[in-house]
C-alpha cells in the first residue's frame, strides 16, 4: 500500500480525456447512424421501418455491457481484431445510434401533420420537405432529451472498462486499489465527471431559448 | 448485476464453442515472434498494483518479466480485470495469464494451469471484541468479501444460508465496509488487509483465523500444451533457485510459502 501522490492526481485527470473521446467519437458514429435510423423510421418503405424498429429493439432491449463485450470478442472471432479503443467506439456508436434515432424520430413526427401536407401542397419533395421545414423544427423538440442522453451516456463510457478500456472510472478504480483512498479519489472522479457534464445542460438550455425564440408569444 | 453476470457467462460459453481451432500455439512461435503478451491484473495489491509512477508493478509483474527474460522475448504487460480474464485468454488476445488465479477443478474446464507459483492467504478479520476462531462462529454474522472469490464460494457452501454474505466489487470496498461496520467480519487477503487496518488501528480490528490458502497457477488455453511445459519447468526451476523467493520477500516480507505441486 502506498500513498497517493501527485503522479496518481495527473493520471486520473489525463484519463478524463478517454472518457471525451470516447464519448465524442461515440456520438459522431451514433449521430449518423441515429439521423439514418430517424429517418428510415418515419420513411414511407416498409422494408425500411421494419429495419429501423428491429435495430432499435435489438439495441435498446440488451444491455450497452454485453454490446460492447460481443463487439469486442466478437471481432476477434470473425478474424477483425479491433482493438479496445475501435471496438468501444463501434459499440457505444451503435448503441447510440438506436437511442437516438428513436429520439428523433419522436421529434419528427412531433411536428405537426399540417406542416408536411402544406409542404407537399407546395411542390417540395422529399429532401427539401425534410431539410426546409420539418428538421428545423423537429430540432428545438429533440435538443433537450438529445442532450440528457448524451450527459448519460458521457457516464456510461466507465463500461468500456470490461473491454480493457482505461478511463476515467477505471483510473480511479486502479489507484484507489494501490492507495486505499476511496474519498479522495471517487470524490475526484465525480467532479470530473460533473465538470464534463455541466457545461452540457448549460449550453442546452441556451440552445433551446434561443431556436424557441420564434415561437416565444 | 447478478444477471449480466449470469449473461457474459453465458456468452463466454458461446465464445468457447464457436473459437475456431487457431492451430495449438507452440512455444517456438513465441520466441520467433520475439514477443510475449501477459495478462495480469493491477488491482490486487500487492499481487499487482500500479506503482507510484502509474506502471504496473507487483509480484505477478515481476514474474511475468522474470518469465520474459527465461524466454529472451519482449514482454508486453496486458492490464485485465479479475471478470475479463478468461475472454482475454480464450480470444487469443493475450498468450498466458499471470494474474494470481487460483486453481480450481471449476475453472480447469475451460483452462489449464501451471504448477502453483504463489499463494493468497484468506483471512478473516473482525473487530478486536469478537471472539471468532473457526468457520462455524461465522454464523449470523454479516460477512463480507468480493465477488465470485474462492472465499465467497467457500463460504457459500460451507455455511449456506446460515451467514449473510455481502459481496463488494473489489478488495478496498471490503475492507472499507469492515471499518464503516457495515459487515461483522471479511474473508480476505491476509497480507493486504494487516496494512490495511495498520492504517486505521480507530477501527480496532484483527486477524481472526485463516480461512485458506490458495495456490495460484500461471494460467493458459487447453491446447498450449508445449507452452504449459516450459511454463512448468519455469516455476519449478525459479523456485529452487530462489527468484521466486526473492520476489516474496520484496512484496511480502516474508519467505515463498511451502507451494504443493502436481
Amino acid at each position: 500500500m502506498r500513498h497517493f501522490n501527485l503522479g496518481d492526481f495527473d493520471y486520473i485527470v489525463l484519463a478524463a480525456r478517454w472518457t471525451v473521446l470516447l464519448s465524442l467519437y461515440g456520438l459522431l458514429t451514433g449521430g449518423v447512424i441515429g439521423v439514418g435510423i430517424a429517418l428510415l423510421r418515419t420513411s414511407r418503405s416498409v422494408a425500411g421501418r421494419v429495419f429501423a424498429i428491429g435495430y432499435i429493439r435489438l439495441f435498446q432491449g440488451t444491455p450497452l455491457l454485453l454490446q460492447l463485450f460481443l463487439v469486442f470478442f466478437g471481432a476477434d472471432m470473425l478474424g477483425l481484431p479491433l482493438g479496445a479503443e475501435m471496438s468501444a467506439v463501434l459499440g457505444f456508436g451503435l448503441n447510440a445510434g438506436a437511442f437516438l434515432g428513436e429520439i428523433w424520430r419522436g421529434a419528427i413526427q412531433s411536428v405537426p401533420v399540417g406542416q408536411v401536407e402544406a409542404a407537399r401542397a407546395l411542390g417540395l419533395g422529399y429532401f427539401p420537405r425534410m431539410l426546409r421545414v420539418v428538421l428545423p423544427q423537429a430540432l428545438r423538440i429533440a435538443i433537450p432529451p438529445t442532450v440528457g442522453f448524451v450527459v448519460n451516456m458521457i457516464k456510461s463510457t466507465s463500461l468500456a472498462a470490461i473491454i480493457g478500456f482505461v478511463e476515467l472510472t477505471r483510473a480511479g478504480q486502479q489507484i484507489n486499489n494501490a492507495t486505499f483512498r476511496p474519498f479522495l479519489i471517487f470524490g475526484l472522479v465525480a467532479v470530473i465527471y460533473f465538470i464534463l457534464c455541466w457545461p452540457l445542460t448549460i449550453a442546452s438550455r441556451r440552445l433551446e431559448t434561443r431556436l424557441g425564440a420564434a415561437y416565444q408569444r | 448485476m447478478k444477471c449480466i453476470r449470469f449473461l457474459i457467462g453465458a456468452l463466454l460459453l458461446v465464445i468457447m464453442a464457436a473459437r475456431t481451432p487457431a492451430g495449438a500455439q507452440t512455444i517456438d512461435e513465441i520466441v520467433s515472434r520475439g514477443s510475449i503478451n501477459i495478462g495480469v491484473l493491477v488491482d490486487l495489491p500487492p499481487y499487482g498494483i500500479l506503482n507510484d509512477k502509474q506502471e504496473p508493478d507487483g509480484y505477478d509483474i515481476d514474474v511475468a518479466k522474470l518469465l520474459g527474460s527465461y524466454l529472451g522475448v519482449k514482454v508486453n504487460l496486458v492490464q485485465l480485470t479479475s471478470p475479463n480474464r478468461i475472454p482475454f485468454l480464450l480470444t487469443n488476445k493475450v498468450d498466458l495469464i499471470v494474474a494470481t488465479f487460483g486453481i480450481t477443478p471449476e475453472r480447469a474446464k475451460s483452462v489449464m494451469f501451471s504448477i502453483p507459483y504463489s499463494a493468497i492467504e484468506n483471512v478473516v478479520f473482525a473487530p478486536k471484541g469478537k471472539t471468532i476462531t473457526k468457520l462455524d462462529d461465522l454464523r449470523g454474522l454479516r460477512v463480507g468479501v468480493p465477488r465470485g472469490t474462492v472465499q465467497d464460494v467457500l463460504l457459500s457452501k460451507s455455511l449456506g444460508s446460515a451467514v449473510k454474505i455481502s459481496r463488494f466489487d473489489d478488495d478496498p470496498s471490503t475492507y472499507q465496509a469492515l471499518l464503516a461496520g457495515q459487515v461483522d467480519a471479511i474473508a480476505e487477503t491476509g497480507l493486504t488487509g494487516d496494512l490495511f487496518y495498520a492504517q486505521h488501528p480507530e477501527g480496532n480490528i484483527e486477524r481472526k483465523f485463516i480461512l485458506l490458502q490458495q495456490p495460484n497457477g500461471i494460467t493458459m488455453r487447453k491446447d498450449q500444451w508445449s507452452l504449459h511445459q516450459w511454463v512448468d519447468t519455469f516455476v519449478y526451476f525459479t523456485k529452487n533457485d530462489g527468484e521466486l523467493d526473492a520476489f516474496y520477500q520484496k512484496w511480502f516480507k516474508k519467505p515463498l510459502p511451502n507451494l504443493p505441486t502436481f
